[in-house]
């Protein structure tokens, strides 16, 4: 049991980000996340046999995210709902990363923009430090796509204006 | 160097995922390239800290977790241990033969006083375990009710059921074990069956797992079928159907069931477990059962309403076994096969040709 509310502590906040990027309801990622680990203790005891957990319940996670959002079709509230508002609001704190709070959003801006399946691969490569190959699996796309997917993402993301324009960005940053 | 290669290069080493005649190659474009060097410092920087802002579970996520965990924990999912209760009941079936003794004991009248009852009872779309005074388990699929008296003492151990419930008995030769529905009582002796008897289903089925049973018919008590295992009995309901508790006789008025076929459990190829008992590993079956005989199970698995609109298409035949699957899927499953439209909406299906 100590072991599985480990799990619980090590995966849930990859797991929640993922689903709730789906689903956009904080109530029904978490339950999502849930039984994912419903899941994960009923299969318990071979859990040995897994070959990769992380693509094992990102996986899992997906699926019932599609499933939610294939039942609540009809009922899902679109535009206003969506909180990239806030996400945009909330920001990393320029003083921590020595890059201009302007700068951050313009990213931020720059990956809500990206095409959704290259938004997810960007999110679950960087947010969730998956591997290439684990995304693939959890996607069911080749590892080759999730390369060039996030390659599209960085270059987007290398091309901000600000980014280019680095010398006005930086006043007194040392390079 | 091609303006995407570059980016390619920057990803991969970004994600760490780049070889080292990767990360050389960019190092030599990024000393001829200082200016595309400064670009990458910040953006290096802000790749390496995400989520300072990304939406996070609420506090206590664990803890609410734990207790829906604990709610769910009734389904029986730990095969091993199952597997060994299945050999050592395999191992005593033999001296199961002192059931035959019970045959002149069985008692024709229930006049005994009314005892203290527990009765357990599962809604549409939930299942639930329990375990019996004397250590028998029993789980009970959605929409069933089973009543016991709360001390399994007496001269037996009698249990009530409406709708199905997977009996794992507990050896007591001294005290036989009796499942009442309101077509069949069946009496066991340490071992292993399946019983099905819903008030809004056609048939009652007992399926035998493990060891020896003796059903006999509630309107014809001195009719007795003897099952082995992997045998199954289906008996048709009367269109008078009571039941009969602890502390009251039996019903006056004889109700016309009769015997429809004492066959086999089915078992598909890549299971050992037979099709009748799937659900208790939580998966819904259906084995060459008629679409209303599919619905109404779909009915109680997933707490729907489901209407099938023409009557003709009543009668086809669906067989499948489904893990975890949702409606949605189930139904598309099952239409890709069959002959039928489909439409969901909120708790309700609608079945139209």
């Amino acid at each position: 049991m100590k072991a599985y509310k480990r799990l619980y502590e090590l995966l849930s906040e990859g797991l929640y980000r993922y689903s709730y990027s789906m689903v956009r309801n904080a109530e029904v990622a978490e339950e999502i996340v849930s039984d994912v680990f419903i899941k994960v203790w009923q299969i318990r005891a071979r859990l040995s046999e897994v070959d990769n957990l992380r693509v094992y319940v990102y996986t899992i996670a997906r699926n019932f995210s599609l499933n939610y959002l294939a039942r609540n079709a009809d009922n899902r509230v679109i535009g206003l709902n969506s909180p990239e508002a806030g996400e945009l609001a909330g920001g990393n704190s320029p003083a921590e990363l020595c890059i201009s709070a302007d700068l951050a959003n313009q990213m931020k801006r720059i990956v809500q923009q990206l095409p959704p399946q290259c938004r997810t691969i960007f999110r679950l490569v960087r947010e969730e430090g998956l591997k290439y190959k684990e995304v693939a699996a959890i996607l069911e796309l080749s590892p080759n796509t999730v390369r060039n997917q996030l390659a599209i993402a960085i270059q987007k993301l290398g091309e901000a204006p600000l980014l280019k324009d680095i010398l006005s960005t930086f006043g007194t940053y040392e390079g | 160097m091609r303006e995407d290669q570059f980016w390619l290069l920057v990803s991969c080493k970004l994600s760490g995922e780049a070889t080292a005649d990767e990360l050389a190659a960019l190092d030599r474009f990024l000393r001829d390239h200082p200016e595309m060097a400064a670009r990458l410092d910040p953006l290096s920087e802000w790749w390496s800290h995400p989520n300072s802002s990304s939406p996070a579970l609420k506090k206590g996520a664990l803890q609410r977790h734990l207790r829906r965990l604990n709610k769910s924990d009734d389904h029986p999912s730990r095969t091993p241990r199952r597997r060994r209760l299945f050999l050592f009941a395999a191992g005593i079936a033999a001296s199961i033969a002192a059931v035959f003794l019970f045959i002149n004991q069985w008692p024709q009248k229930k006049a005994t006083p009314p005892v203290a009852q527990n009765s357990v009872s599962t809604k549409p779309g939930s299942k639930s375990k329990i375990q019996l005074p004397d250590g028998s388990q029993v789980w009970l699929n959605s929409d069933s009710r089973i009543t016991y008296s709360e001390s399994f003492r007496g001269a037996g151990r009698e249990v009530h059921l409406c709708g199905e419930a997977y009996f794992d008995v507990v050896k007591d030769r001294n005290h036989p074990f009796i499942i009442h529905t309101s077509t069949i009582d069946v009496l066991v002796l340490g071992t292993a069956l399946n019983v099905r008897s819903y008030s809004n289903e056609k048939n009652t089925e007992a399926v035998l797992i493990h060891g020896s049973v003796q059903v006999s018919l509630r309107n014809n008590p001195d009719k007795k079928i003897i099952l082995r295992p992997n045998d199954k009995l289906v008996v048709q309901n009367g269109s008078k159907v009571s039941l009969a508790g602890a502390g009251r006789t039996a019903p006056k008025e004889p109700d016309t069931a009769r015997i429809i076929s004492l066959g086999k459990a089915h078992f598909k190829e890549k299971d050992s477990v037979a099709t009748e008992v799937l659900w208790v590993k939580n998966k819904l079956a259906f084995d060459q059962e008629s679409l209303e005989a599919v619905a109404l199970k779909m009915e109680r698995w997933f707490n729907v309403k489901v209407t099938i609109t023409e009557p003709a298409l009543q009668h086809t035949e669906y067989s499948g076994v489904f893990e975890d699957e949702t409606l949605p899927q189930v139904m598309e499953a099952l239409r890709m096969t069959g002959n039928f439209h489909y439409t969901i909406r909120r708790r309700e299906v609608m079945i139209r040709p």
